[in-house]
Parts: structure tokens; sequence; C-alpha cells
């Protein structure tokens, strides 16, 4: 390899050592951000039904929130006061946008309220902080 | 990753999946990864046929890879005719060479970020063909299977494995830069030495 090309050589692989030690820097730091929010975390048992209606965002659509929270989509649709018909496939954000372009999220919030008034109430022996029998 | 096709892949399943996964190997930026984790999750709750989506998607990310090959294969000439006495590229493509392999099945599921330039480095170096598809379908079987495993694993919370596994790659890459960077450097100052050593 000629001389000539040495500093630029230098240059190159001194380059790409800092891309890489910045890489390492940011990546790292969101790997661990990530990591920290995903520990404690753990896969449902299978057969789960989903209940946290916080999971909801604004990209699924009535017929996925229907099968993934097990409640029928006539409920939600009633809800909301719209008809199904043609709207099977549109986001809720795509509801929104159409049926209340005045109100941002209005759809995202009366789905979760729809969702957690269908789910059944929290048995009394179903978690930790259930009060021991008198 | 475009919310938009997250509703389509609702909408459409494993057809679209594959699709996606085909312009994801394209080197288009339509968040593969991502649509496969998703793709996981949504067939946990019922939404997908997993096994159909799997191949499908595997098909697609395949063909995508096929034509990323192709497409370093047809520059071989031009890439030869600009390059071909640099002792750079010819030592560049003796080291892709000696480590296709692993290059090939790695940047399959761990640095994705690089294959689309490992694709078009193995055509454009003359990487046999056949041993290309065997690393690439090994390397997209992984991806395809622990990715869309996780997803379909943590079903719902398919979002916080997203988000992990796309900044732990961007890790991994850095890694390597900094690895092979470095390695590269004291390559040189140790040449560079003995030179005047000799002199």
């Amino acid at each position: 390899m000629s001389a000539r090309t040495r500093p630029q050589q230098r240059a190159l692989w001194g380059g790409l050592i800092i891309i890489g030690i910045l890489f390492i820097a940011f990546f790292g730091l969101r790997t661990l951000r990530a990591y920290k929010k995903f520990n404690g975390h753990r896969p449902p048992p299978p057969g789960t039904v989903e209940t946290d209606v916080e999971l909801i965002r604004d990209w699924m659509t009535i017929s996925f929130i229907s099968r993934a929270y097990r409640v029928p989509e006539k409920i939600i649709f009633d809800a909301l006061n719209i008809s199904p018909i043609g709207n099977h496939e549109k986001s809720l954000k795509g509801l929104n946008n159409e049926y209340f372009p005045e109100s941002d999220g209005a759809v995202l919030d009366v789905v979760k309220a729809a969702i957690l008034a269908h789910q059944p109430p929290p048995r009394p022996d179903a978690g930790p902080s259930a009060s021991p029998p008198p | 990753m475009s919310e938009y096709l997250l509703t389509q892949v609702i909408n459409y399943g494993p057809p679209l999946v594959a699709l996606i996964l085909f312009l994801g190997a394209l080197g288009l930026p339509v968040g593969a990864s991502a649509v496969l984790i998703a793709a996981g999750a949504f067939s946990q709750q019922g939404i997908l046929n997993w096994p159909l989506t799997a191949v499908l998607g595997l098909a697609g990310a395949l063909l995508g890879d096929m034509l990323s090959f192709g497409m370093g294969h047809f520059a071989k000439d031009a890439v030869q005719k600009k390059f071909g006495k640099s002792s750079a590229w010819r030592s560049a493509r003796t080291a892709f060479q000696n480590s296709a392999g692993a290059a090939i099945f790695f940047t399959r599921w761990l640095v994705t970020a690089i294959a689309i330039p490992t694709n078009l480095v193995a055509g454009g170096s003359g990487y046999k063909f056949p041993r290309f598809m065997a690393y690439d379908i090994a390397g997209e079987a992984v991806w395809i299977i622990l990715y869309g495993g996780l997803g379909y694993l943590f079903g719902s919370q398919w979002e916080l494995v997203s988000d992990f596994l796309s900044n732990f790659g961007g890790l991994i890459l850095g890694l390597l830069f900094f690895g092979f960077g470095t390695r590269q450097f004291l390559k040189r100052q140790r040449e560079v030495k003995s030179k005047k050593v000799e002199a």
C-alpha cells in the first residue's frame, strides 16, 4: 500500500473508533434504560386475557382490541356511538380524525373506559393487596 | 416504526408481514424487526396464524436477500473496474471471504443494520451463491424464531422487547466498529514501527 494513503487510512480507522465509541455510549445508555423498563416484566401465562387498558394504542383497530381483550365489538362501537359498518379496519386514530376531529384522543379514552366497564370486578382473593379475612 | 404499518398488519396479516420483511431485506426503513416481534405478539393474541406468518415472513426475507445479493453480483464488474487495482479493496475482499459465513449469519439477526452492505459485498466479491444461501437461511430462521418467538412469549408487552432488542443491536454494532477500528489501527501502527526498525 502506498505511503500516500497512510494518513487517510489512519483517519478512516480513527473515525471508525470514534463512531464505535459514540454508538457504544448512545445505544449502551438506551439499552440500559430499555432493560430497566423491561426488567420485572414476565411473559404472561398462556391463555391469559389482556386486561391492562394502558396497553391500548391508537394504531389498534376495534376488531383487534375486541379479540385481545375478549370484549364484543358491539360494546365498543356502541360506546363510541358509531356504526361498525366500514369501520372494522380503521385505527382508533383514524376513527378519531373522522368522527371526533375536534377532540384529540377522545376515541382512545372512550374505548379504554368501555373495556374497563366490561371487565369483571377483581376478586377479593386475586391479588397480594387483598385484605385478610377478619 | 410507522403505526400505519402496524394497523395494516392487523388487517392484512401474514402476506403483509412477508412484504415488509422483503422490503426490509432490500434496505427500506420499514422497521422489519419490530414488525416481526409485533407479528409474534399478534399471533399469541389470536390475530395472526403464527406458522403461516413465520413461513411467509422467511420467504419474504430470503427473497429480499437474494435480490440484494444479485445487485452486488451484477455490480461486480463495475466495482472491479473502479477498485480492482486497489490493494485496500483486495485485502477487504479477502478478509470478507475469510469470515463471510459468520458475517452473513450474524447480520441476519444480531447486527441487522449491516445486513444490506454484507449482501452487496457478498454478491460483489464473487462469494458462492449456494454458500450464501445456506448461511442466509440459517440466520433468517434464527431471526424469525427468536424475534417472533419473543413477541409471541411477551404478547401485549412486545414494545418493551422491541425497544430493548433494537438498542442492543446498536450497541453490538458500536462494539464491532470500535473493535475492528482498533484492530486495524494497531495493525497499521505495528507495520509502521517494523518498517522504521528495518530502515
